[in-house]
């Protein structure tokens, strides 16, 4: 005889547990995440991480879309890289544009940020600083291409009232691109701007009260405090603005259709007229992959150098 | 009402809502979907027939869809990615060879083939043939030809527009006038920023010069060509004389800003809207200057064409017999549009219907009947080889590379493009 009252043994008392519904099983800590994160995954699989295997693949295609694709191997990649007598021209123009809106854009927003961070109306002044960048790419390459007209725009007008030549802003081949990189400037600067002006709020006032005390001039403060306090700040544009210039080409497609001569052709622009022009998809996703290893690399050196500067939260 | 009588009336409701939807669609029997590049306010006559048809045969539903030139070619591969394709097409001929090879197009029945063959001129019915297959049924024309500002050349002391290229430069060179800082602001002759505004009037010249750009079976250029260098040379020559230059395009001809260009009639209507009342005392039009011999030109097409997944193929084709067929001896549906666009047609009955007897539109007609303009040849890949060759060409503008090197490299590309439908 059994004694009735004493507990059951642990595998028993499982046993005997009434089985989960359906709703305690989905809203369990193990299904329920998943559930909620799933719409999320799966848009990032549909419109991420398929298409980019896709693009993979058929970079390893000859394909115009239309029929179907033939498997030729790394032969894309192979003419691109030593054959194709464009893609390495539109490769060191877009080196140009890129490096052009680092060199030119990021100093100048920092210096504009930190201005305003001790000016009057700084809400103002970044709404109007801010402006180009909510205003369509289309109207603002309009506008620019009415200001650097050679014989009829504004600039040159400006520039000949004063005396001096009015050159070929968007014309003459040797300015072409430096025009583009100002303009891309102008409506890159607000978004710059904001974001130095995040990271200037968070420098504590007090380091610079030290430093004044200490007799700091204001070069100085903006040397030896602001800059080494706002490299993550910096970090980040830099990537980003990087990153944004390398596959950029929205601007030289309406403003100069990547002329004249060619030279304001970029190898995003080369891409998207390879594809959707001349039905390459193959040789276009080929120089996508080949942009995308570029990029990866020149980020990780970045992101290398600012560690080694004492950037360890990125 | 209980849970479950909810669920009734929604499922009914859900039902009924999308047999309504449906109606429309089973209402018509057939429906046949019709893209072009013409808007809804371009479209407006063919519209009007669009109505007559479906009226004349129930049961037939004709729906336009509009997709703008730049983005037609992808509109087209999207949709048929995506199964969606519309059964009719209206193509520019040099679209057409990879989507032949694709076997996007159907071909006419014979029928169809012997009413173009009939009433469409050989050189139009070239435009829309693909290795001696013909593809479509032509629609709108356009042709080259110099456009000269008779009054900036009159107040120069010239009354005629100039015969020879020579003669074009030296005209060029006199009314051309600059500002204080060198800058262009009016232009003895202007090209433009567009892969059309270089390659087709080279090709024009070309045919100018009694050669054609490419060999007859479209597998080699004949950019070697003597010709075709002293061409390209004395396009450069023009740049580097003054006469012109990459500040000034063809839009600036309307504005007075340019004395002479090589255009296509399609021009008209933004010349008559920008000249108004003085349009016939300034705008003239002469054949493409040249070093004598016959005159020449080039010519580029549209065409009507079904797609091959087409589920209604025969409806298609006759709805397109009955567009482009003379209503009661007057114009076609097709040809009121074209007319009403100030456009010309390869449809001969529509080109005789149509007034074309002014001083603007007569040699541009007198050129597509003479046979002077040759058809566009419908090369393998041919907007990315002209967008090569115009590459090249600038290059010779801008001073960078001689004539003979540019067309050397230029014919090393396209040649080796060609080749690829071989294989």
């Amino acid at each position: 005889m059994t004694d009735q009252s004493a507990p059951l043994p642990r595998d028993e008392f499982f046993d005997d547990a009434e089985p989960l519904t359906l709703g305690q099983r989905i809203s369990s800590k193990a299904v329920a995440p998943w559930l909620f994160l799933s719409p999320m995954l799966a848009f990032g699989v549909i419109f991420f991480i398929l298409p980019i295997l896709f693009a993979a693949y058929i970079s390893l295609t000859k394909w115009n879309s239309l029929t179907s694709p033939r498997f030729i191997g790394l032969k894309n990649y192979e003419y691109l890289l030593t054959v194709d007598p464009k893609f390495w021209d539109t490769f060191w123009n877009t080196i140009y544009f890129a490096a052009g809106t680092l060199t030119i854009g990021i100093p100048l927003a920092l210096v504009l940020a930190y201005a305003f961070t001790r000016a009057y109306g700084q809400a103002f002044w970044r709404s109007i600083y801010w402006l180009p960048m909510i205003t369509n790419v289309v109207a603002v390459a309009y506008i620019w291409k009415f200001l650097l007209d050679d014989s009829f725009g504004l600039v040159n007008m400006a520039l000949g009232k004063l005396g001096l030549p009015g050159p070929g802003w968007l014309t003459d081949p040797n300015f072409a691109m430096l025009s583009v990189i100002l303009v891309f400037v102008w409506m890159q600067l607000g978004h710059n701007m904001l974001l130095f002006s995040a990271g200037l709020a968070n420098i504590d006032e007090s380091y610079y009260e030290a430093a004044r005390l200490d007799g700091a001039g204001e070069t100085q403060l903006f040397l030896r405090i602001t800059v080494p306090l706002l490299k993550p700040t910096i970090l980040f544009v830099l990537i980003t603005n990087f990153i944004t210039g390398l596959s950029y080409f929205t601007l030289m497609l309406v403003l100069t259709e990547g002329g004249p001569v060619g030279s304001t052709n970029v190898t995003a622009l080369y891409m998207y007229k390879m594809a959707f022009e001349d039905l390459r998809m193959g040789r276009a996703s080929a120089v996508a992959y080949i942009l995308f290893a570029f990029i990866l690399v020149v980020t990780l050196i970045q992101l290398r150098i600012f560690r080694r500067g004492g950037v360890e939260a990125h | 009402m209980t849970t479950t009588s909810h669920r009734r009336t929604a499922l009914v409701a859900a039902l009924l809502a999308s047999s309504a939807l449906a109606a429309p669609a089973q209402a018509a029997d057939k429906t046949i979907t019709i893209a072009t590049h013409y808007n809804q306010e371009q479209m407006a006559p063919l519209l009007a027939c669009f109505d007559q048809y479906e009226a004349e045969n129930p049961g037939t539903e004709i729906v336009f869809q509009q997709a703008s030139y730049r983005d037609f070619l992808q509109t087209i591969m999207t949709a048929r990615v995506g199964g969606t394709s519309p059964d009719i097409y209206n193509i520019y001929s040099i679209w057409a060879p990879q989507l032949a090879d694709a076997g996007t197009l159907a071909e006419p029945p014979a029928d169809i083939a012997e009413f173009v063959n009939a009433n469409y001129g050989e050189g139009t019915v070239g435009a829309a043939t693909i290795n001696g297959t013909l593809y479509g049924i032509p629609t709108e024309l356009s042709v080259y030809q110099l456009f000269y500002n008779k009054k900036i050349l009159a107040e120069a002391g010239y009354d005629a527009p100039p015969a020879t290229w020579d003669e074009l430069a030296e005209i060029a060179a006199k009314v051309t006038k600059k500002n204080d800082q060198g800058n262009i602001t009016v232009a003895g002759y202007t090209y433009g920023p567009s892969v059309a505004n270089a390659v087709h009037v080279f090709y024009s010249q070309m045919f100018a010069a009694g050669v054609a750009p490419y060999s007859d079976d479209f597998r080699k250029t004949n950019f070697l060509d003597p010709e075709a260098i002293r061409i390209v040379e004395r396009q450069g020559k023009l740049f580097a004389d003054g006469s012109t230059s990459n500040s000034v395009t063809t839009d600036d001809f309307a504005a007075n800003g340019a004395a002479m260009a090589i255009m296509a009639n399609w021009q008209k209507s933004s010349m008559m809207d920008a000249f108004g009342d003085e349009f016939e005392n300034t705008v003239g039009i002469a054949p493409i200057p040249h070093d004598g011999g016959d005159p020449g030109t080039m010519l580029y097409s549209f065409f009507w064409a079904v797609d091959s997944a087409s589920k209604h193929p025969e409806e298609s084709w006759a709805l397109l017999e009955w567009l482009n067929s003379q209503r009661d001896g007057g114009l076609s549906c097709t040809g009121q549009m074209l007319n009403d666009l100030g456009a010309l047609t390869g449809n001969l009955g529509d080109l005789e219907a149509m007034e074309t007897d002014d001083s603007f539109t007569k040699p541009f007609v007198d050129a597509i009947e003479s046979g002077a303009a040759k058809s566009q040849p419908n090369i393998w890949q041919a907007s990315e080889n002209d967008r090569i060759l115009r590459s090249y060409i600038e290059k010779v503008w801008a001073g960078q590379m001689s004539a003979e090197d540019a067309l050397s490299a230029a014919d090393a590309e396209v040649t080796a493009i060609l080749a690829e439908q071989d294989y």
